[in-house]
């Protein structure tokens, strides 16, 4: 049977079609301004982690993460400054860091273990430290916290 | 009290709506049909079968005071059922009348409106239908709630006043409709909500914090303020004069109903399989407990001990592969037991008041995936540790 029929697009014939970008507010932000504040955070968490302010470099990442089309850049550096951290913090230290955070950062924190896990190892991304990461926030902030992470359209 | 549990059959309930003095519950259970069991002493016998969907019914509510019945299906049509005599034989039987809904989609959800001249169908095509009586040509027509909805609406609620109707839809939304049909509502008083109501005011629109389908929506008693629960396991509450939005993220799974039984005590339930509930004022909402009571729940394993005590992760079929994964147990002792130790087995589709005194809710009942129809106590909450906060948008 054929069942090229299947595979057509018939959004394309609707001229009332929901658009992606329908399904989020955007970013108010410039895609170069997103970017140049990726940027300084990244100096402003090196500062902290200096410090050995788990909590506070987490704080500075996961506050106004870049999220939307056109930010990819931004997005890369978010990453990796975020990595860096999760890379650093010793494991006796998760669970205080973690209930440290307020209920938006614990969201924003899942939305960066999902995107790690997502990408081929090697280089920042440690896939085992991004599992103990999941099974300690998951343990604080449920699985409510993993259900945010798949419904939110504003992707890190 | 402990809850009364009534198996109503082995396929999932889709909906449930109970007849004005509670001897009779319309169920679709999963088909296309409705069908109407009536109560003999501590069981639910099937009496009748409502047939003339040709998909699957999605929502019935029974009209208290007029005792009609909608039914509205993925067959884009809702049929009004009224009891009539039989020509033949006199015996009473439910008659079905034909609402020319006008859309080209699924009907998702239906609700009479308080003074039952009117009902409201959502649907997937991006409409709700508010639907009256023609008595000149003696049948119902329907006016379109169109603008903006941008997606399929999942649940509609009717304010007090009889014209104001709230509506969740796919599109991450909860909005407020104006549904004044001139021919059938008197001007409405002003309200929180605003003053000048033509057909389709927008009298609000409420966005889902990290962007779920809003599942289910609700006006509290007096109609002042709308709560509405949506995909990302969360619960918003809405007071429009403040102007004021309450929060609540859920460490579990999603609700996928809700309703109010008192001006500060909202209900919810869905795929956590338990009802909760939340209580709070203008000041601020927080989640006090479940009705589910742990105490009285069968010897199956601990309860505590999961973050929030997620119902649906509750099972000893869970536990056996936790046991297996954290200390290497396998074999030997498994148990074959796959009881979820919450009363409903699978996920609650539908919550809905069940009797009331002295202006509250007292008694809520819901129905399940597992084919089981409940009644409980509204007021014996069992207190969760860890309050759920309430946060302030």
């Amino acid at each position: 049977m054929d069942t090229a029929f299947r595979k057509i697009d018939i959004d394309v014939y609707d001229e009332d079609v929901l658009q992606e970008e329908e399904l989020f507010d955007a970013d108010p932000r410039e895609p170069a301004q997103v970017l140049s504040d990726a940027k300084q955070r990244q100096v402003a968490v090196r500062s902290a982690l200096a410090k050995s302010d788990v909590l506070g470099a987490l704080n500075i990442v996961l506050e106004n993460a870049p999220y939307g089309p056109n930010v990819e850049e931004a997005k890369t550096v978010n990453l990796s400054t975020l990595l860096n951290i999760l890379n650093t913090t010793k494991s006796a230290d998760i669970p205080n860091v973690i209930k440290g955070l307020s209920q938006d950062g614990q969201d924003t924190l899942m939305k960066y273990l999902y995107k790690g896990m997502a990408l081929p190892g090697g280089g920042d991304i440690n896939w085992s430290i991004l599992l103990g990461w999941h099974e300690k926030l998951t343990e604080v902030a449920g699985t409510g916290c993993i259900v945010r992470t798949m419904t939110d359209r504003r992707t890190v | 009290m402990a809850p009364q549990v009534f198996n109503l059959a082995q396929t999932p309930i889709t909906c449930h709506a109970f007849s004005p003095d509670h001897s009779q519950v319309a169920v679709s259970l999963n088909s296309n049909d409705a069908q109407i069991y009536t109560r003999q002493g501590s069981s639910w016998t099937l009496t009748e079968t409502l047939s003339e969907h040709d998909k699957l019914i999605t929502s019935i509510d029974w009209a208290l005071n007029s005792n009609r019945i909608v039914t509205a299906s993925q067959d884009r049509n809702a049929y009004v059922w009224q009891q009539t005599p039989d020509p033949d034989t006199g015996k009473l039987i439910w008659k079905p009348t034909l609402v020319l809904l006008r859309i080209n989609r699924a009907a998702t959800h239906v609700r009479w409106s308080p003074k039952e001249d009117k009902f409201a169908v959502a649907s997937g095509a991006r409409a709700i239908a508010i639907c009256s009586f023609d008595p000149e040509n003696n049948w119902w027509v329907s006016k379109l709630l169109k603008k903006p909805i941008r997606s399929t609406v999942l649940s509609v609620d009717w304010h007090p006043n009889n014209v104001l109707l709230a509506a969740g839809s796919a599109d991450m939304k909860a909005r407020v409709f104006s549904a004044y049909i001139k021919e059938v509502d008197d001007k409405p008083a002003a309200s929180v909500w605003g003053s000048k109501l033509p057909f389709n005011t927008i009298c609000g629109e409420y966005a889902s914090p990290a962007g779920g389908w809003v599942h289910a929506v609700a006006f509290s008693p007096s109609g002042d303020a709308l709560a509405f629960a949506s995909h990302d396991s969360s619960i918003s509450i809405v007071y429009p004069g403040g102007p004021a939005i309450y929060n609540i993220r859920i460490s579990s799974l999603p609700f996928v109903t809700l309703t109010w039984t008192a001006e500060d005590t909202v209900v919810a339930a869905g795929h956590d399989c338990q009802p909760v509930v939340f209580t709070g004022s203008e000041g601020g909402w927080q989640g006090v407990g479940s009705l589910d009571d742990s105490s009285t729940a069968k010897a199956a394993g601990p309860r505590s001990g999961l973050s929030g005590g997620v119902g649906r992760l509750n099972s000893v079929a869970f536990s056996t592969f936790r046991e297996a994964d954290s200390r290497g147990h396998t074999g030997g002792g498994v148990s074959t037991d796959t009881k979820l130790t919450t009363v409903h087995q699978n996920t609650i589709t539908s919550v809905r008041p069940y009797e009331y005194s002295g202006g509250r809710v007292t008694k809520v009942s819901t129905s399940g995936v597992d084919g089981n129809l409940v009644i409980w106590d509204a007021d014996s909450v069992s207190a969760v540790a860890g309050r759920i906060g309430g946060m302030r948008v």
